[in-house]
């Protein structure tokens, strides 16, 4: 360091102008605005351009009045957020990369660009995006608790489905309903569907030598009794063993070395309205809009299942399902239970770590709850936001998305689709994956029984209430000796409260 | 300081030209500029992506902002209203008792251990000094989540390797990271991993004690306990400070153990629910940028006073060996 100084000292001796030469006041103001601009461009990099030129497509899409342009003209750009439902798992970017590409040639007036976040920080990124201003223009697939985050944020469909004659008659009327709004706006057109049915493991029936549940709706159990929740619960005590083989209907049995399970409602800490809806549709809000509820089916549910976790010890509590032995909570997957309760989007897991199908599985029909058999439904949809520059080229992307890009997507997201024409081919896809001979009429017929009000449902204070429920979920699956009713009684007084405060 | 930074050679000491009379006088007008202009893109940066922020915040604490308008009702100037509800807000009360509690754990494990650890490694009578040093140095280089996974199915009730490792002994382990009264412990325990910076600096501040001060010490007829007390401490008291300052600003910043654990809830039943914690979900789960702001500066002004507590107490317990220029 020395050296250095004695050095720049000596500088000033020597030269003739008697001064070290440092920069002139130019130099100065450019070198300000040069470190201005940097941070500036650093600051606008995300911002979405209005519109950019890039080379001429090769084809229009059908229907497109974009095929006399010019293969010069200023292409719009239009942002595609994925990540806030499924979409950003590994392998899925790749492949939407590819749908991108395909659209972008196929048409001369817009340019996709996708941006794709990990779904846990998915919602963060959103919220941060649309506060400074740089919303994208679409996001999907998004499920309903996904497009409720974002509640009144989502661009009404309806004038532009008819001023770009899209044609909806493709979907079921009530599929197209169910995507409305609470406010009746067409906020979403029907993508892809996931019901949810009882998954069961062929190996452990067998072993049990228990007849398999039944597969079509409303038909009973073998042995003559109604197919429903009690006989589910009885079932699931009889696959449910200890290390020593014995099964939790007997004395011998050790509740503190279960090493089998007979149910699990997969991924069940979600939250106890996900579970709830196995015995009929509900909502945490009147119709009022206001009044905090429990739905009576639900308050059941939440017993029924409770007691499976700490009397029966059917059912796995939260610290079973973190372990190695249910793989981190995709229970089912490890062939340690019996019956599971979940959609066709778990079929994402379905593979071994080495991405093997597994093939010890079928698929069986939702038992009745006092004689009322619920599906629980999720749906994806792509949606429009409402602060969109470009309606009209967005709901172009999105047509896309439904129509001539819809087979690839649905492939990527594992989705059922909405479009009923398509729904031949994808079981065709997943009879290639699934060899087992998997019935798949089990999902078609499950869509007859839709659970309206839908689990994830709108309700005020949407983030705060989801965020109540889900504490009384993880105490639910982690603490034994609850008073379920009490419990019950504490979520709706609080989400009474949060409902109060929502303005 | 201000003449080396200007003149480039410290004030007092003969000019290297060997003739100060003949080395002209300093420019400090373009000395000043050209200073300015190297430091402008830190400063530019500081502005931009600290000043402005704090300040833009310190304002949005006043108003009802939220990130998701989900009523189109806007932004309003609501005065103190956030400030009066975090001082009523029994979960900013919570999660601050939360933090309060672990900081009973976390301080003295980033503090004593460490200290502990580099009197050991600096052993005369330690085999593999070197090979121990970089042993505990290790997971200071493992990237955090990817450890914080690791360390969730170590400490998995069911079939971690710490649970099995006491029930070798006999003891049944509890579910570490879902009951109230262990999750703080484990957090705790998780906090070992930490020490390996604060080990290397307690590791060059015991080496630079002085030999000479020792063997003065031993000549006087100081035991081990008086060459600690007496010698060690009092000249490694700078770098102890320093360390105490870090370990306050980590606390006040920590974040990343409970979000990932905990999924950013907080839970069990909120034993986890730290103040950052709390500040993130109000702000970025429920979109309430304007009570997070107030949650920020809070905690910032918490910080910053402890801080000035603690280089006020320096003049108690801090020896330094030389003063500051005045």
């Amino acid at each position: 360091m020395l050296s250095t100084r004695t050095s720049a000292m000596s500088e000033p001796a020597a030269n003739a102008r008697g001064g070290r030469r440092v920069p002139g006041r130019g130099a100065l103001v450019a070198a300000v605005a040069l470190a201005a601009s940097l941070g500036l461009v650093a600051c606008s990099s995300s911002a979405t351009p209005a519109a950019d030129k890039s080379p001429a497509g090769t084809s229009s899409p059908a229907g497109s009045s974009s095929a006399s342009k010019p293969a010069n003209a200023k292409r719009v750009t239009v942002t595609w957020f994925v990540g806030l439902g499924t979409g950003a798992d590994q392998g899925q970017p790749t492949a939407e990369k590819k749908v991108v590409d395909a659209f972008n040639a196929s048409q001369t007036e817009i340019t996709l660009k996708m941006n794709v976040v990990a779904n846990k920080s998915a919602a963060d990124t959103l919220a941060t995006q649309v506060a400074g201003g740089n919303a994208p223009d679409i996001v999907g697939p998004v499920g309903i608790k996904g497009a409720n985050q974002f509640d009144g944020q989502w661009l009404n469909l309806a004038p532009l489905i008819q001023s770009q004659k899209f044609d909806t008659s493709i979907y079921d009327a009530a599929q197209l309903s169910a995507s409305r709004d609470r406010a009746g706006a067409q906020t979403a057109l029907p993508f892809g569907v996931y019901p949810s049915f009882i998954w069961f493991n062929k190996e452990l029936f067998d072993e049990a030598n228990l007849p398999y549940p039944p597969q079509k709706f409303g038909e009973k159990y073998a042995d003559g009794r109604e197919w429903n929740t009690d006989t589910l619960r009885d079932i699931a005590k009889k696959l449910t063993t200890d290390a020593s083989g014995n099964d939790a209907t007997g004395s011998a049995f050790d509740p503190t070395k279960v090493v089998q399970w007979g149910f699990d409602p997969q991924f069940g800490e979600e939250g106890p309205q996900y579970n709830g809806a196995l015995f009929g549709a509900g909502s945490f809000v009147g119709a009022d809009g206001k009044t905090a509820q429990i739905p009576a089916p639900w308050l059941a549910e939440w017993k029924w299942y409770y007691d499976m976790i700490w009397k029966d010890h059917s059912a796995p509590s939260q610290k079973q399902l973190q372990s190695d032995t249910l793989n981190k909570g995709n229970a089912f997957e490890t062939g340690k239970v019996g019956m599971a309760f979940t959609h066709t989007w778990y079929l994402c897991c379905m593979k071994d770590s080495k991405e093997k199908p597994q093939t010890f599985w079928d698929l069986a029909a939702n038992p009745s709850y006092k004689g009322k058999i619920t599906d629980k439904l999720h749906s994806d949809t792509f949606r429009v936001f409402k602060s969109t520059k470009h309606p009209g080229e967005a709901f172009k992307v999105l047509s896309y998305f439904l129509t001539n890009g819809a087979p690839e997507l649905l492939k990527i997201y594992n989705a059922m689709p909405a479009n009923q024409a398509l729904q031949a081919g994808y079981f065709k896809s997943l009879d290639a994956t699934w060899t087992q001979g998997v019935n798949w009429q089990v999902a078609v017929d499950a869509l007859q029984h839709p659970d309206i009000p839908n689990h994830e449902g709108w309700m005020p204070n949407f983030n705060k209430s989801n965020d109540r429920i889900h504490k009384f979920g993880t105490r639910f699956l982690s603490t034994p000796g609850l008073n379920i009713d009490a419990e019950a009684a504490k979520v709706r007084a609080d989400l009474q409260t949060l409902f109060a405060a929502a303005k | 300081m201000t003449d080396l930074l200007e003149s480039g050679f410290p004030a007092g000491l003969p000019s290297p030209a060997g003739n100060s009379k003949a080395a002209p006088p300093p420019r400090r007008g373009r000395s000043r500029r050209t200073g300015l202009l190297f430091v402008t893109p830190w400063l530019l940066g500081l502005l931009l992506f600290y000043v402005g922020p704090m300040v833009a915040t310190l304002a949005m604490s006043f108003t009802d902002y939220h990130y998701i308008d989900e009523t189109g009702r806007g932004t309003h100037f609501i005065g103190l209203a956030n400030w009066r509800r975090l001082v009523t807000d029994p979960q900013v009360a919570h999660s601050a008792l939360v933090t309060l509690k672990f900081a009973l754990l976390f301080v003295p494990i980033s503090m004593v251990l460490p200290l502990g650890l580099a009197y050991l490694l600096t052993s005369r009578h330690l085999w593999g000094r070197g090979f121990f040093r970089a042993v505990f140095f290790l997971p200071a280089i493992v990237p955090a989540v990817s450890g914080l996974f690791v360390w969730r199915g170590f400490l998995s009730a069911e079939d971690g390797w710490f649970n099995r490792i006491l029930s070798l002994v006999g003891i049944h382990g509890p579910d570490w990271l879902n009951t109230q009264q262990w999750v703080l412990p484990a957090y705790g325990l998780i906090a070992t991993w930490g020490v390996g910076n604060a080990i290397l600096i307690f590791i060059s501040a015991l080496n630079g004690v002085p030999k000479d001060l020792y063997e003065s010490a031993r000549l006087d007829g100081a035991g081990a306990w008086g060459l600690f007390r007496n010698v060690t401490w009092p000249m490694i008291s700078p770098i102890t400070f320093y360390n105490l300052v870090l370990t306050l600003v980590t606390l006040g910043q920590y974040f990343i153990v409970p979000f990932v654990l905990s999924n950013g809830t907080g839970d069990p039943d909120g034993a986890a629910k730290f103040y950052t914690l709390e500040f993130y979900r109000q702000t970025f789960r429920f979109y309430d940028a304007g009570y997070g702001s107030a949650l920020a500066w809070l905690m910032f002004a918490v910080v910053m006073t402890l801080t000035g507590l603690l280089f006020w107490s320096q003049r108690f317990w801090v020896h330094y060996e030389y003063q500051e220029r005045r």
